[in-house]
């Protein structure tokens, strides 16, 4: 199996930790005062959820595990997971909502994603940099609210409710970043 | 990131940078009360003190008929203030930019920014914990009268949704005291202790052997400190960032020692400090080593250790050394990144928000 050095980590990347495979959700790196340089991460168990901190030494290699990303479309919900088919075999495999993390929120049916697989496993997805949404129930922003950056929350089309400026109208499209849920621009006008 | 676009659209930046200004006039003023000389010495350089764990910034420096001379920007103004106290300055401070290179995609470390170094004369380490104190107690005092609002108590601040407290005494823990707590290793565990030699008291294989224990994996060039220091990172420091108090680590293991003097009662450790307040790493102090043959020692293993790491080569400051010789008088210092120091009381998790950024 390969291994990588410290210097190569990415987030998203899966890596062996204590035998164990651990997706990196976060490093950085560190010096300690008069010390050599260290890198920190925080690492989630893909069996367990479990996130953990582990600091390595620069320059330490680990064990880095064959996940592979196939493009999958969104077929329907089924309790609490999302059916999908794998656009190149036309399998349908079920993700389990927490493998979708935050994102469970943005998903349409028949929207294509990047999820990842480790031993045909869905562990987690590459996030697109934004989502467009259509907006579904939006209230008139309220008159003489003229202080900048005041905001007012909408609902969208796949039922999650969204922080955005008060010019916003029911029918609109608007596009949110995934990873923080927050407005970033309107991309059409109703 | 903190970019002129990013200061258009969240107005938290301008208030971070105006209670960065209040700190740094708090900070003058702590100084000046105490007759400290303000001091400004050159961050461009032809040579530096050599520290492995660092990587520098290297340029050239042209003169008239454009002939190359390589130059270096200072990691610290460490090595000119102290040329400034041989040469017969006392007690003086410098607040100014430090630069290290390849420190990058951190949320606490960038490769400039903003350091506040003083020297005492004729104190130890000691006095430089009591400085430290002080001198965090007066800002949040300060801040506390400047806005009542933002910072209701004088003594108690909030970061990053835990309170912190400012009030004496600190926690005072030795380095030791807490790797014997947290992560049940003594200092003989660790070391041979009736052993003659540097190189033989920090046996690689000893340390690796418990390292291993812990299931560490520990390469064939791991260094004493680089496993101390992973052992530390990983168990200890997560600890220390959950007391209550700010807290005082003090007496590394000598190969930790840097520029500072040994201990008089054990040589395994070194008279040196750091502060910790909410998991900030925030200031590192010495009693300063004035033995020059020591220091020439340390050079010598510190470029070595540069070279092995295949870090860029520097030319060590030989002035430095010559400069010791003529005599340092007794005296401690104290390194405090401001950078830090902003966050801390700007409750911001990132140091590229507490200024503008490229």
């Amino acid at each position: 199996m390969a291994t990588i050095s410290t210097s190569e980590f990415e987030k998203g990347m899966c890596i062996e930790y204590k035998g164990e495979p651990n997706q990196i959700v976060e490093f950085q790196f560190v010096n300690p005062g008069k010390g050599s340089a260290f890198i920190r991460t925080k690492l989630k168990n893909i069996k367990t959820g479990r996130v953990q901190e582990f600091t390595y030494k620069s320059g330490e290699t680990v064990t880095l595990l064959p996940v592979e990303v196939h493009e999958m479309q969104y077929l329907y919900k089924s309790g609490l997971d999302f059916v999908c088919m794998d656009t190149r075999s036309y399998e349908q495999i079920t993700i389990p909502k927490e493998v979708l993390g935050n994102f469970a929120k943005f998903t349409k049916e028949g929207d294509v994603y990047q999820i990842q697989l480790l031993n045909n496993e869905p562990i987690g997805m590459r996030l697109p940099k934004k989502v467009r949404l259509l907006v579904s129930e939006a209230e008139e922003g309220v008159k003489g609210n003229t202080v900048t950056g005041a905001k007012k929350t909408v609902v969208v089309e796949t039922g999650a409710s969204i922080l955005v400026p008060l010019f916003i109208k029911t029918g609109d499209v608007i596009s949110v970043n995934p990873q923080t849920g927050e407005y970033l621009e309107r991309e059409s006008q109703k | 990131m903190a970019t002129w676009r990013d200061f258009r659209k969240d107005p938290k930046l301008f208030n971070n940078l105006k209670i960065r200004e209040r700190i740094i006039a708090s900070i003058r003023h702590y100084f000046k009360e105490q007759n400290f000389l303000e001091v400004e010495t050159p961050l461009l350089v032809p040579t530096v003190i050599p520290e492995s764990y660092l990587e520098v910034f290297k340029t050239d420096q042209l003169d008239r008929r454009r002939a190359k001379k390589q130059m270096f920007l200072t990691a610290s103004p460490e090595a000119s203030q102290k040329k400034l106290i041989v040469a017969g300055l006392r007690n003086c401070f410098e607040i100014t930019r430090s630069f290290r290179n390849g420190e990058t995609d951190s949320q606490t470390h960038t490769p400039e920014f903003t350091i506040l170094e003083w020297y005492r004369v004729s104190a130890t380490y000691k006095q430089s914990m009591r400085d430290c104190q002080y001198l965090l107690r007066k800002i949040a005092s300060d801040l506390h009268a400047f806005d009542k609002r933002k910072f209701p108590n004088a003594s108690l601040i909030c970061y990053q949704g835990k309170d912190i407290s400012f009030q004496l005494p600190w926690t005072h823990l030795s380095v030791m005291e807490a790797t014997e707590r947290y992560a049940d290793i003594g200092l003989n565990d660790i070391t041979e202790k009736r052993a003659q030699t540097f190189h033989q008291i920090f046996s690689v294989s000893k340390i690796a052997a418990v390292a291993q224990k812990k299931g560490y994996s520990v390469g064939k060039k791991d260094s004493w400190e680089q496993i101390f220091n992973q052992i530390f990172l990983n168990e200890v420091e997560p600890e220390v960032r959950k007391l209550e108090k700010p807290v005082i680590l003090y007496d590394y293991p000598a190969p930790m020692a840097a520029l500072s003097k040994l201990h008089p009662k054990d040589k395994r450790l070194a008279q040196r400090f750091e502060l910790y307040i909410g998991g900030l790493e925030l200031a590192d102090s010495y009693s300063e080593l004035t033995d020059w043959m020591e220091q020439e020692k340390r050079f010598q293993k510190e470029l070595q250790t540069i070279h092995r790491l295949g870090k860029t080569p520097v030319i060590a400051d030989s002035d430095f050394l010559d400069a010791l010789k003529v005599g340092l008088p007794k005296s401690t210092g104290v390194a405090l990144g401001v950078d830090r120091l902003v966050m801390l009381f700007c409750d911001e998790d990132s140091i590229n928000r507490v200024r503008i950024t490229v």
